[in-house]
């Protein structure tokens, strides 16, 4: 059995319980401070409940409720409560996953009675940081995240044999985790409308675990198809010093999380959008596979030097390096092993003393 | 344990202070503040600013982040109404008004 723990409005529940003025109200989590140029990272319940949603301009926000209230976001409380939460989890003694800011899955093969359990993380959580969680049990990680988002917020959901099939047939295709975008249309275009459906045509599917392998818990086996960062800037740019310190910046972070999963990678994609040129991307694929962040910027470079744009306006900046491999290569040049030496170094010092402890002097110019 | 499918240190909340005139979200400022220490843990119990004593009524949040050597503690705080984030850097022994809560 898989125990699904997913923060309720992660972001802003944490604002709502920093500014108790703000408890019960309509409340939008920015990305930036400038609150009609930015998009909804997090929203209250409130907010919820009147269509606003993660993921939208916070013009198109605020349209929907000119009272709404705003809050830039901070990241260093998130990832300090974030890290806390899995301290705490941390503490039942059972396989623990880190699954995403606000998403955690314990492995409870060893647990007799997992609702009991379930209940304990909530109160815990809930004594510990004064923000809620949602809890879903089921026999495989799938399910227990599907479990988790039913009866939100502060839910308490167990799928078990009982209920598998009515759980199923009631819960929209598009609401299970993957079935969101593409995946899911595709589906529901063949006629599949609920989970049930996909069951009786994919029942594989249920038991999968590409994140949190059932027969392995506790540790990812299967290697990201891709690793990407992007940034939508707070205007449209054109000094293209700024615009390469984002491509350096974004490049340093793609590269350290290559290297954090030992990976390696051959292809570098390169996407921006601005007024004149619209959507763009471009990739390269190089023999020559890399984890360092110089080499991805400087592909990236290339790949936008071979692009013939001029100069142009840009808002959004993406790099993702893709065509994965795990590293195996030992470096044999002298220049190659100072290169590697220094970038280990550099993860080193980062890892002891922080993120931005030691960071190119290039991309200080997009603070 | 598992932590290599997520990296919660990947920031993605850098922007550009707005840095003219008076600015309630960039105060930092240096006060003095009255401390109680408690099972490892710090709590405010008023602080001094601008020759203004602002007594402590409640500590709503408190979070922790590491600049370079530097671990900073971040302190959401009620006095008399109104909502201050106050830190304390264990590196310099420095606390200081970060912003008023609006």
């Amino acid at each position: 059995m898989i125990l699904h723990v997913d923060m309720d409005a992660f972001f802003a529940s944490i604002e709502q319980t920093i500014n108790p003025r703000l408890k019960g109200k309509p409340l939008i989590v920015g990305s930036r401070g400038n609150k009609m140029h930015t998009v909804v990272c997090a929203a209250s319940y409130e907010a919820k409940a009147l269509g606003i949603h993660s993921g939208i301009p916070s013009r198109e926000a605020f349209a929907r409720c000119p009272n709404l209230e705003f809050v830039s976001a901070d990241q260093s409380k998130y990832i300090w409560t974030s890290e806390q939460i899995f301290q705490l989890l941390k503490g039942f003694n059972l396989p623990l996953n880190y699954a995403s800011i606000d998403e955690f899955q314990m492995d409870l093969a060893s647990c007799p009675n997992p609702v009991s359990l379930g209940k304990e993380v909530k109160e815990q959580i809930y004594a510990n940081f004064n923000i809620t969680a949602s809890v879903g049990i089921a026999r495989s990680w799938l399910l227990a995240k599907l479990a988790s988002k039913l009866n939100k917020p502060s839910g308490l959901t167990e799928i078990n044999d009982s209920n598998f099939e009515q759980v199923l047939r009631q819960t929209p295709l598009d609401k299970l985790c993957g079935m969101g975008g593409k995946n899911g249309q595709i589906f529901m275009a063949q006629g599949l409308q609920t989970c049930w459906d996909l069951y009786l045509n994919l029942p594989q599917f249920f038991e999968a675990s590409p994140f949190f392998s059932n027969e392995n818990p506790g540790k990812s086996n299967e290697k990201p198809k891709s690793v990407s960062h992007s940034y939508t800037l707070p205007k449209n740019e054109i000094n293209p010093q700024v615009i390469r310190a984002w491509i350096r910046l974004l490049s340093e972070m793609v590269a350290v999380r290559l290297r954090q999963q030992n990976l390696v990678s051959a292809t570098v994609h390169l996407w921006l959008n601005g007024p004149e040129i619209g959507n763009f991307g471009a990739q390269k694929t190089q023999q020559a596979q890399t984890s360092d962040g110089f080499e991805i910027y400087q592909r990236a470079l290339k790949i936008m030097a071979k692009s013939g744009l001029k100069n142009p306006r840009i808002r959004l900046i993406g790099v993702t390096c893709s065509n994965l491999s795990w590293a195996t290569y030992q470096p044999l040049l002298s220049e190659e092993i100072r290169r590697e030496g220094l970038i280990k170094a550099l993860d080193r010092i980062n890892n002891r003393f922080g993120e931005r402890a030691i960071y190119p002097a290039v991309t200080f110019l997009t603070h | 344990m598992n932590q290599n499918s997520f990296n919660p240190h990947a920031r993605w909340d850098r922007f550009e202070p707005d840095k003219t005139g008076f600015n309630p979200d960039r105060l930092e400022e240096r006060i003095d503040v009255l401390v109680f220490f408690k099972h490892a843990k710090i709590y405010p119990k008023s602080f001094t600013w601008n020759n203004k004593e602002y007594p402590v009524e409640k500590i709503t949040y408190n979070w922790q982040e590491r600049f370079g050597q530097a671990l900073i503690n971040y302190f959401s705080v009620l006095s008399a109404g109104q909502m201050y984030q106050i830190s304390f850097n264990n590196s310099t022994f420095r606390w200081q008004i970060d912003k008023l809560i609006q």
